[in-house]
């Protein structure tokens, strides 16, 4: 039974409805994609449709594949860093960061002090960066404009800083294991904190522009919502997972670095527009989580000190001993984790990289039908997939 | 709880079903007998005292070549001959391939990593996206990089490559083909792979047009055109 067509039966008194002949009609088979604005990269999605109301949404994917995992057993554990900025092309910076994580963990390895502030500040910075184009965008979806050059204004600022750090405005390359590549330029932390000090006032502008904007609530509230049990069957994590109202965060409750030594805290959907888990509270988690980076860059650039940036007796190859270790970061999008397997030598023996887009867009097959097409589009911007991670 | 007690755990509610414990290195995990997989995964999920509400990741394995002595020789990536066509490893893999669950729990805010090995000849063990539904989408590209099949998953086709490919190229043995559908795949410059590239035949180039006679105007009169 459609509720769309039944709700305009009833509205017409019910009773003429069972005059009527019943009305044949089929699913229509719709293909949102490859080449769609509203998917944020090469995704298909086939919809089958009654009527204006989505029946199914089965997702296609692996137009981008590179089988980064194959290559990641083909070079050594320094080399691979290079390709972990081409998964989440949105937030290189945290896709570094898991990977070092992870390989250090096996190698049971200590990352200086300083290093591990940069990395801080930088994972922070980038998840500034990577949820301002989640805002933009998904903005432009709801067809809105003028939120993407705003957003575009703001990460211009960042990246202009990492351009300084490390060279590449996109991809940077940044982290190294035992530490990081660069150090610091000299004027970074003024430039940094100028930066969160601009940045936090902006963060009302959004609000006003956007967040509180009557259209945009009516777009979003309500919509695509994500309940907590499906949310964890599915393996939603990250803002998707906290936007139902979960207050979990790997930074806070698995904690890696040094973040068990900063106070931030961990916004949640609220249902404040509508139910919790809507489209709506995903996307004002993201903009809260920027108010907070904010205060973790604070405290990192606080505390930094002076020192050396990387472990000083790691040999240029280095070699992973023996062993096993699934690690898990929170990067903007959730959790990434990598799991390496290495058997003593230069190269993993296996990497699988487990990307939270990836687990994100699995859970469109579940709330996405019963919905309308054009609130799937704001279902599946509101996920903030970046399909360099899921396709890897 | 710790790893080892939850191990204790399995090994009382399963017996010979748990395989195996590796209780060293950085991640502590159990190995149990394939065809048991499911069952202890909904053990795992519905236990109040482990309520394992997250499968956090699930990868799929090809132990060939693996020796924990780091002596193991991987045939990972095998080279090209300048000819564009894949070498062949010396070595046929023989070991076995497998999968490892990696689980945590919200609730009692512990992780545990559960591992099945299946041998190569025939990689298959029961899905268990019926416990965590987003085991389908991880067992589907286990299937499709490396050819593990997971019985009764309900959707069963490849996620990332092409329904047709052939192989599956996580597995330490794959060959990677020189060509597919005319495209080079191999690195090779595109001059020298073994898929040249089909131009079309050389030919005299047609005459030009004459150019328009544009002596006719002269630059006297072309000023406010």
């Amino acid at each position: 039974m459609n509720p769309a067509i039944d709700g305009v039966a009833a509205s017409r008194g019910g009773d003429d409805r069972a005059a009527l002949p019943r009305l044949k009609s089929e699913l229509l088979e719709l293909n949102m994609g490859p080449q769609h604005p509203s998917t944020h990269g090469v995704l298909r999605l086939l919809i089958h449709t009654d009527g204006e109301i989505v029946h199914s949404v089965r997702p296609y994917i692996g137009y981008l594949h590179r089988c980064a995992e194959k290559i990641g057993e083909g070079c050594d554990c320094r080399q691979f860093v290079v390709y972990t900025d081409r998964l989440d092309y949105l937030a290189p910076m945290n896709c570094n960061f898991g990977y070092v994580v992870a390989v250090e963990k096996l190698m049971g390895i200590a990352v200086p002090e300083r290093a591990e502030h940069i990395r801080v500040i930088c994972a922070e910075l980038q998840r500034i960066a990577s949820h301002l184009i989640a805002f933009g965008t998904f903005g432009l979806d709801m067809g809105a404009w003028t939120p993407l050059l705003y957003a575009f204004r703001e990460r211009e600022v960042i990246l202009n800083i990492f351009e300084r750090l490390c060279g590449g405005r996109m991809l940077y390359n940044y982290y190294d294991i035992g530490g990081v590549r660069f150090d610091l330029p000299d004027g970074f932390a003024e430039e940094v904190v100028d930066f969160i000090d601009m940045f936090e006032r902006k963060l009302d502008e959004y609000n006003t522009l956007l967040s509180y904007n009557k259209i945009f609530i009516e777009r979003t509230a309500d919509v695509g919502v994500l309940s907590v049990a499906d949310a964890n069957a599915y393996g939603c994590t990250g803002p998707v997972l906290r936007g139902s109202g979960v207050a979990w965060d790997c930074r806070r409750d698995d904690p890696y670095s040094i973040y068990d030594r900063f106070e931030f805290d961990v916004p949640t959907g609220q249902g404040e527009m509508g139910t919790v888990g809507d489209s709506w509270d995903r996307y004002m988690v993201r903009i809260r989580e920027m108010a907070e980076s904010c205060r973790i860059v604070r405290q990192a650039v606080k505390a930094l000190p002076e020192g050396p940036i990387r472990t000083p007796e790691l040999k240029k190859i280095v070699k992973v001993p023996a062993g096993a270790a699934y690690t898990r970061t929170e990067s903007s999008k959730g959790e990434l984790g990598f799991y390496v397997i290495a058997d003593g030598g230069a190269t993993p023996f296996r990497l699988k990289i487990r990307s939270p887009s990836f687990s994100n867009l699995h859970v469109i097959e579940k709330i996405g039908p019963g919905q309308m097409i054009s609130d799937l589009v704001a279902t599946v911007g509101s996920l903030d997939l970046v399909l360099g991670e899921i396709d890897r | 709880m710790e790893p080892a007690a939850i191990h204790q755990l399995l090994v009382e509610k399963f017996g010979d079903a748990v395989v195996g414990w590796h209780p060293d290195g950085p991640e502590p995990c159990a190995e149990v007998a394939p065809a048991r997989v499911a069952d202890v995964a909904l053990f795992l999920r519905d236990d109040p005292r482990l309520a394992f509400a997250l499968l956090m990741c699930l990868s799929g394995i090809d132990w060939d070549g693996y020796d924990a002595a780091g002596k193991g020789k991987s045939v990972a990536i095998l080279g090209y001959r300048a000819d564009g066509t894949p070498e062949a490893g010396e070595r046929v893999a023989t070991g076995d391939l497998g999968v490892a669950y990696h689980l945590y729990s919200y609730a009692h805010r512990h992780k545990f990593t559960l591992r099945a090995r299946v041998p190569r000849a025939q990689p298959s063990l029961p899905t268990v996206c019926r416990v965590w539904p987003t085991a389908a989408w991880h067992e589907r590209e286990a299937w499709d990089l490396l050819g593990i099949v997971f019985t009764g998953h309900p959707d069963p086709r490849r996620i990332l490559l092409e329904d047709g490919w052939i192989g599956h190229p996580l597995r330490k043995d794959y060959a990677m083909p020189g060509a597919w559908e005319g495209v080079p795949l191999q690195g090779q410059p595109y001059a020298v792979s073994s898929a040249k590239p089909v131009l079309p035949p050389p030919s005299a180039p047609a005459p030009r047009p004459a150019p328009p006679d544009q002596g006719a105007r002269g630059p006297a009169e072309g000023g406010s055109a």
